[in-house]
């Protein structure tokens, strides 16, 4: 009897033993960030949703010695990477020294593109259960040219949010199409582990056409200048952004990488199965667009519109002062010197330093005309050999730094062996030029001082010069001539170049299209040298496979007593492939996705 | 007949302790006598006749009365018939066990003279596989595995640590202090490791520490003291050497030399120590060696009532740097460790059926270290300092600044000095807590028992550091004279010692079991015994925000039934989960089964071996275990957003958070399983032989591994599916000898553990060539290329000529030149790329380990010599460890390709120097055969002398007294030279481990 009792209390203790142990125990683990939580049925603010929305700005490409720190344009005819030798990602990409297998992970980043793409998607397919309940206006009060009092649309925010996504997702897009031509086309579809991945790639043309319907669907939704609060949203893109966004995608759709001289006749992944010129013409039009509602150059009045800024050294660092109207779209990368330190001259120490990163070559250098906008023996001004920086285009001055320069409140020795040119680091700038653009005006300063540094996707002298540039070559060229010249002429007299007893800057409306193609192709190079423009340019204007034909070529100073002797010297010959038009697509997903087609030529 | 009485006192040869309870015996009458707590026993026994000593687990022993006195030394039984080994959750006499389970004595671990268990088990336990990464005091634990490896999950192959049947962390069981250590057992298959359910699939490695015993106090007092050196030192060249290196790389690489001929000549004849400096640093930052200590009290005994045992021992452990401590300085940034333990095990008998018991453990320990600085990396480190950067002091007394490098960091002496050191400290405690009731009142053989053990563990660091200090450098003019430059830094005086710490862990363990245990025998014949265990644990790690205990819990049932101790079956399961699974796949079922049969109690096997075998079994096993362990996240099955990267909004600048989505769950995640099976046969012949061996196969599935085939399409990071499988067999086992000749005893005991492991399946995507697949090759299989000597001058000139059948070039960096090194184009595509990269050597681990010890005895003296050795593995130095411009230059450096070298044809074992370091000679980017070695290595692991003073020279208030001494690591053998690294270092590493040391010690033990 005993022992059934204690058999019993035993029993009893075992059990108490077992249950006690599920009260202080969660199921699931409640302490971690869900999408429910992100995307709160209860957040009227949309707090949480923003901070996703943040996360894929992150996505953006942050062109500041971006590719294995150096510029992208350090992988073109325009500059060398100071480590050369110790060939970084963009002697690769310049030299084709990549393959299916064996990528240049800094530049063919495939998958970050669509790990990108799904944020976006998965931010378009939840934002809407979010319930913003402030409205907003999407634009600030203006007067318009007729004096009329414009008022923006008010609606939730939410849409607007919205509206940027789908435009950050075409921005991704077009990163993928510019490098790879046709990709998958996921839509709004966000994958679970267990979805058929096996995507084949849509065509170039689909592409295309879906980027631009997509920046149709949104412009209206997007917030419109003059932004109502810019210290809080100036980095997002605009109505404005939308429409230059799209200017560009026709622009390139009309190039002859991807228009009538594709990498494979017939083949629809890299390009269109025609030709078809009209494609210049609607890529005109949609910049023609941009300049028609949005040009400001003749009045200030107007806060919703574009001008060139005056001053040069301020475009990337400025975005909304009273006389900058330029910038579109742009990334802010905050505030600081690594512009400065990553590329300024070697040879100085402390605040002062820079790492010299960035060498533009003397192709680059040859390329800005006179100070009358003619080329060399064309100009009024001769070019001496012996101070070949004299009475040349201003810009010149500002995108490089050479032996001479005045920075940092010194005269530049970039010689070989020179005070700003030491072999200390048993590296030589093998050019003698350093990058100038994008810093702050150092040039009487004692050290680097803080600016902030504006990456910048669109502004508003790249409308200008693809207007022009599609114009030219548009079966309306003739009629488009006057705007030609008139847009040009704009870029010009901003750029310090005399405008000539014509008033035209050194142009010639009897051009031919051939060579007013040459020279608008030039005045692109110069303008928007650095700014990720050249790389992708010399691709679909086909005419990568002609310019690597002349070597990369620096310059050799010799500083005598009395006078220092200049002589160009070849640093680097590349062999150009055509298969380097566009990017070998991943050999692991052409390998996991029995759908995928390799571009022409890299799969072997 | 006259009454001569006999008096003496019997100890155990293996330590000298005196043995309680031995029958005394006269020979052919029935005089007997046992001896007490001390050993002593006195028995009537005339001169001439012969005294049988017989003690359980010892060999008897005769001996003649020769006088009043007689002490005699018992030698433990070579069969270890009666030995009892330690299992999960309780105790198996070996005999009887179906499992395959090996042990070692805690008197055994002693004769190593290391602060880290696992140290000490080495080549002495059949399966056990080691490696000894680095040799930094209190840092110095061997990674360790049992029976290799066979998940391919890193962290997966672990093996379970239970103390004193409470679960231990890896860092925990290298704290143990030897001293407290009964015996250490290792369960190696699914019979004695089904128990343990989802956590045993890697093997467990028991140990149980020493409880007092009946008897009067008896306090040991153990004090030891040794040097440590280590086993190899780097051999870098001087700036005469290095700057010749220097300048031919540069011309090698079409650049100026870097040193003239002048510089070369100052470096030549040491003329201009402080313009030209030649500084062997090695040598200046370390000294030859340095101290250690052990010492240990214990005093255990006890009553009918009450056992003890407390045992206290402070480790100490000192680094090898030399002291440049400066006037401004008297912080120690040496490398070192201290540790002190404390053990406290109480057994009480409060009933007769109740028994309770409290084990109360505390370790305390310091590491220090430099701080930010790994002083053997940096050494080896070309970019932080050449031969030629600084004279080691300044002829003023200064510091010196490492001129000619990047960092212009002040020298490793000056930042020893001056610099500051981190140091850790740790705090262990553990209590565990039971109480066992017999429960004989319900059924004669049940009793309960319920255990509460608790442990805790935070670890913090400290930094006293100072970033800023001057330093100079001295331009020399060569005469003897010159002036002082400051560093650009432009420090003038010394900065203020800054103070920073954190916790590196704070971790809380509560674990509660509750065991009901049967055990009869019925008829004398049937052996029945069962337990049933309910088991719940909980961990918080508070560091790491991670607050939310991790929770596990489980059933364990063991049964077991003996037929004459012949026949025997054991059953094992456990029915337990973990929470990092979710709800529906949170518990599993681990079955396994044992059975043996013990032949040699047959009675027609008796008849037929009577002489011949003393013990026969034929035993086997097979089961299911599994593993919890998983890599990534912990929820893996939950879909987390996460906080992600930043942006900076609006045209101010303002910096916003993100938060971005985590890798995609996986619903159905789960547990690894593997499937064991195990073959086993014990043998024990003519009374001094014993053998073991065990052949085993482990297949493991249910692996999670990151599927390899999904498209980068898909957008997100995806978890671990439970796909992968492999299979691990092998056999291990062990062969010993024992035999005693009067005073002579000797014994010897070979040791042997093979292993091989393959990956039968883990999700990998087509791979376009076969050579490519990594399924059917071991876990860490290395690939690479395949070297195929150095490209000649003639070859360079066939390939710029674009000859057919030129020799392939790699497809991206430079272009290759006469000597570097060549590699086979497997696909015959005219290039060296990623399709060129097969299987090479072997994985780190290796595959086979031996051990053989020799040991005997004469009188007081003990000897015990271990030889242990690694076979079957390869390994690669990278990077700062062997690559010129990355490493200093090395002795290998000189025998380069050169061409005129080339055209004297002499030895080549190193390719063209070049300081661009994206050439095909570069290790890290193009690793091929070139830099592996294929390696084994044998170690004169330990030895162990130790003299036990005969008890007539003691004083009377001493019960023993050994002297002894021991060594470590003494001499190594191995097959290759060709890095200066210690044999057992991991694989692709910059050698800047610190280095493993040997050491020779000194003690003194005494019994009171």
């Amino acid at each position: 009897m005993k022992s059934i009792k204690n058999t019993i209390l035993l029993l009893g203790v075992l059990f108490a033993f077992t249950t006690a142990c599920t009260d202080d125990y969660e199921s699931v683990p409640v302490d971690q960030y869900t999408i429910e939580y992100v995307f709160s049925e209860t957040d009227s603010a949309g707090v949480q949703a923003v901070r996703f929305l943040n996360n894929i700005y992150s996505s953006l490409p942050n062109g500041y010695n971006r590719v294995g720190s150096d510029f992208l344009d350090a992988a073109t005819d325009d500059a060398v990477s100071l480590y050369m030798d110790a060939d970084p990602d963009v002697s690769r990409l310049q030299s084709g020294r990549y393959t299916a297998s064996n990528q240049v992970s800094s530049d063919m980043n495939w998958g970050t593109w669509y790990a990108a793409i799904r944020k976006c998607n998965i931010f378009i397919n939840n934002i809407d259960r979010v319930p913003f309940n402030t409205p907003y206006t999407n634009s600030r009060e203006y007067v318009d040219e007729k004096g009329n009092s414009v008022t923006g649309e008010s609606r939730p925010i939410g849409s607007s949010y919205k509206a940027e996504a789908r435009f950050l997702r075409a921005f991704f897009y077009f990163q993928l199409l510019e490098r790879y031509g046709g990709v998958p086309l996921v839509g709004d579809r966000v994958f679970d582990i267990n979805d058929n991945l096996e995507l084949p790639r849509n065509t170039f043309e689909e592409c295309v056409n879906y980027i631009i319907s997509e920046l149709d669907d949104i412009q209206d939704s997007l917030r419109s200048l003059p932004m109502r609060d810019a210290t809080a949203f100036a980095h997002a893109p605009t109505k404005q952004a939308c429409i230059a966004f799209k200017a560009r995608v026709l622009l390139y759709a009309a190039s002859p990488l991807f228009n009538g001289n594709t990498l494979e006749p017939g083949n629809p992944y890299v390009g269109y199965t025609d030709y078809d010129a009209s494609r210049w013409t609607k890529a005109a039009e949609a910049a023609k667009d941009f300049i028609d509602r949005y040009d400001g150059s003749s009045s200030m009045m107007n806060r919703n519109k574009f001008r060139l800024a005056d001053d040069y050294y301020k475009i990337f660092q400025n975005y909304f002062s009273t006389d900058t109207r330029e910038v579109i779209f742009f990334r802010n990368n905050g505030s600081g010197t690594s512009v400065e330190r990553a590329n300024g001259p070697l040879g100085f120490t402390g605040n002062k330093l820079g790492n010299g990163r960035t060498n533009p070559t003397q192709n680059l250098v040859d390329a800005f005309v006179m100070k009358d906008g003619k080329p060399r023996g064309e100009s009024k001004y001769t070019y001496d050999p012996q101070h070949p920086y004299d009475n040349r285009d201003a810009r010149l001055e500002y995108t490089v730094l050479h032996q001479g320069s005045q920075w940092l409140n010194t005269l530049l020795d970039t010689y070989q062996g020179g005070t700003n040119n030491p072999s200390g680091s048993g590296r030589y700038n093998r050019t003698s030029y350093y990058l100038g653009k994008f810093m702050n005006d150092f040039k009487m300063a004692n050290e680097y001082g803080s600016h902030t540094e504006l990456w910048v996707y669109f502004r508003y002298a790249e409308i200008l010069l693809n207007f022009a540039e599609a114009a030219n070559e548009s079966d309306a060229r003739d009629a488009y001539m006057n705007d030609i010249m008139k847009y040009l002429g704009i870029l010009r007299k901003r750029a310090g170049i005399e405008a000539g007893s014509d008033g035209l800057y050194g142009l010639d409306p009897t051009m031919s299209r051939e060579a007013l193609r040459e020279v608008i192709h030039n005045e692109r190079r110069c303008e928007l040298a650095f700014e990720e423009h050249r790389f992708f340019d010399i691709r679909r204007w086909r005419e990568a496979e002609t310019i690597f034909q002349q070597p990369l070529q620096g310059m050799q100073v010799v500083k005598g007593t009395t006078q220092t002797a200049y002589t160009p010297i070849d640093i680097l010959t590349v062999n150009w492939t055509d298969k380097m038009y566009l990017y070998p697509i991943p050999y692991t997903e052409v390998n996991k996705n029995s759908n995928m087609v390799q571009n022409p030529n890299w799969n072997e | 007949m006259m009454g001569q009485t006999v008096s003496g006192v019997v100890t155990s040869s293996d330590d000298g302790e005196p043995l309680i309870g031995v029958t005394v015996k006269v020979k052919g009458t029935q005089t007997a006598a046992v001896t007490d707590i001390d050993g002593r026993y006195t028995i009537a026994a005339n001169n001439g006749t012969h005294l049988l000593f017989s003690y359980v687990g010892y060999t008897e022993r005769e001996m003649v009365v020769r006088g009043a006195t007689l002490d005699v030394t018992l030698q433990p039984d070579a069969n270890g018939l009666d030995e009892v080994v330690v299992v999960g959750y309780g105790q198996a006499k070996r005999i009887t066990l179906t499992g395959a389970v090996s042990a070692i004595n805690g008197k055994e671990l002693q004769k190593v003279p290391v602060s880290s268990v696992q140290n000490t088990l080495a080549g002495k336990l059949p399966g056990f596989f080691s490696q000894q990464r680095s040799g930094q005091p209190g840092k110095d634990a061997s990674d360790f595995f049992i029976r290799g490896v066979s998940s391919l999950n890193g962290d997966g192959n672990k093996p379970l640590i239970i103390v004193d049947d409470v679960e231990y962390t890896y860092e925990q069981l290298s704290q143990i202090n030897i001293n407290e250590i009964e015996s250490i057992s290792i369960l190696k298959d699914a019979s004695t490791t089904a128990i343990y359910g989802i956590k045993g699939a890697n093997g467990v490695l028991v140990v149980k520490t020493r409880r007092g015993e009946d008897g009067h106090p008896r306090i040991n007092v153990r004090v030891e003291s040794g040097l440590q050196m280590p086993v190899r030192t780097p051999n870098f060249l001087g700036s005469y050497q290095t700057a010749q290196l220097v300048n031919e790389a540069y011309a090698n690489d079409g650049m100026q030399p870097m040193f003239t001929d002048a510089d070369l000549e100052h470096f030549r004849t040491g003329d201009d120590p402080y313009g030209h400096p030649d500084v062997n640093w090695y040598d200046e930052i370390f000294k030859s060696t340095a101290q250690q200590s052990n010492a240990n009290v214990d005093v255990s005994g006890g009553t009918d009532r009450l056992k003890y045992f407390v045992s206290v021992g402070y480790f100490m452990q000192n680094g090898l740097v030399k002291d440049f401590g400066s006037a401004n300085t008297d912080v120690n940034s040496n490398y070192l460790y201290r540790r002190f333990n404390y053990r406290s095990n109480i057994d009480f008998q409060v009933t007769n059926n109740l028994t309770m018991r409290l084990d109360v453990t505390s370790r305390f320990m310091n590491i220090n270290e430099p701080y930010n600085l790994n002083a053997t990396g940096q050494i080896y480190s070309w970019e932080e300092m050449h031969p030629y950067s600084a004279p080691v002091i300044n002829p003023d007394g200064s510091w010196a600044y490492l001129y000619d490098t990047s960092g212009r960091r002040p020298t490793l002496n000056a930042r020893l000095a001056n610099s500051g050191y981190r140091r850790t400290r740790r705090n262990d405690n553990n209590l565990l807590y039971s109480a066992n009731w017999k429960m004989d009142f319900i059924t004669k053989g049940l009793s309960s028992n319920i255990r509460v053990a608790y442990s805790t563990i935070d670890e913090n660091w400290r930094s006293v550091w100072r970033s800023e200090f001057p330093t100079y450098h001295f331009n020399s003019d060569g005469q003897g004279g010159g002036y002082y430059n400051i560093n650009p830094d432009h420090v003038y005086t010394n900065g203020s010692y800054a103070v920073t710490a954190g916790t590196n862990t704070a971790r809380k363990d509560l674990n509660l079991q509750a065991f009901l245990n049967y055990a009869r025998v019925f008829n004398e014949d049937h052996d029945v015994s069962g337990m049933l265990l309910f088991n719940r644990e909980s961990t918080t790690n508070e560091n790491f925000g991670q607050k939310v205990p991790e929770k596990f819990m489980g059933m364990t049932l063991k049964l077991g039934y003996k037929y004459k101790n012949k026949y025997l079956v054991d059953f094992n399961a456990a029915y337990n989960g973990s929470d990092r699974f979710s709800a529906g796949h949170r518990y599993g079922l681990f079955p396994a089964i044992g059975a043996g049969w013990v032949i040699s109690e047959e009675e027609w096997f008796r008849n037929l071996f009577e002489k011949s075998v003393d013990h026969l079994k034929i035993r086997s096993s097979f089961g299911i275990v599994g593993s919890d362990v998983a890599m990534g996240d912990r929820y893996l099955y939950n879909q987390i957003y996460e906080v992600g990267d930043t942006y900076y909004f609006g045209d101010r600048a303002m910096n916003w958070q993100g938060y971005r989505e985590g890798a995609l769950g996986n619903d159905n995640v789960t547990w690894e399983k593997a499937r064991k099976f195990d073959i086993g046969i014990d043998l024990n012949l003519w009374n001094s032989v014993s053998i073991t061996f065990d052949y085993f196969y482990d297949h493991r599935y249910d692996q999670l591994v990151y599927r390899g085939d999904i498209p980068q399409l898909i957008g997100i990071g995806t978890s671990p599916v439970n796909v992968a499988k492999t299979m691990n067999r092998g056999f291990d086992g062990q062969v010993g000898y024992r035999k005693s000749w009067g005073d002579w005893s000797f014994n010897t005991n070979f040791v042997f553990s093979y292993a091989q492991n393959r990956i039968l399946f883990q999700q990998e995507a087509m791979q376009r060539f076969p050579w490519l697949t990594k399924t059917g090759r071991p876990i860490n299989q290395p690939f690479g290329y395949t070297w195929d000597g150095f490209y000649t001058p003639e070859e360079i000139a066939a390939i710029a000529a674009g000859t057919e059948g030129a020799p392939a070039v790699p497809v991206s960096e430079t272009p290759v030149q006469a000597g570097d090194l060549k590699y086979k184009d497997l696909n015959e595509d005219g290039v060296i790329d990623d399709y060129d990269k097969q299987a090479i050597g072997k994985p780190n681990l290796p595959n086979t380990t031996l051990g053989w010890t020799i040991g005997g005895s004469w009188k007081g003296f003990t000897l015990s010599v271990l030889f242990q050795g690694s076979f079957n593995y390869s390994f690669s130095v990278v990077g700062t460890g062997i690559e010129p411009f990355k490493s200093q230059f090395q002795p290998l450096h000189l025998q380069r390709w050169t061409q005129e070298r080339y055209e004297n044809g002499e030895e080549i074992n190193f390719p063209r120097l070049t300081s661009n370091p994206t050439t095909v000679n570069a290790a890290e980017a193009y690793m091929s055969d070139f830099w592996l070695v294929d390696a084994w290595y044998i170690r004169l692991k330990t030895i162990d002398l130790s003299y036990d003073l005969p008890r007539k020279v003691l004083p009377k208030f001493l019960d023993s007294a050994r002297l002894y001494m021991n060594a470590y690591n003494l001499f190594t053998w191995t097959s290759y030279d060709k890095y200066q690294q210690d044999p057992e270092i991991s694989t692709n590493t910059a050698g800047d481990a610190y280095m493993n040391q040997r050491v020779l010690n000194f003690g003194v033990a005494l019994g009171f």
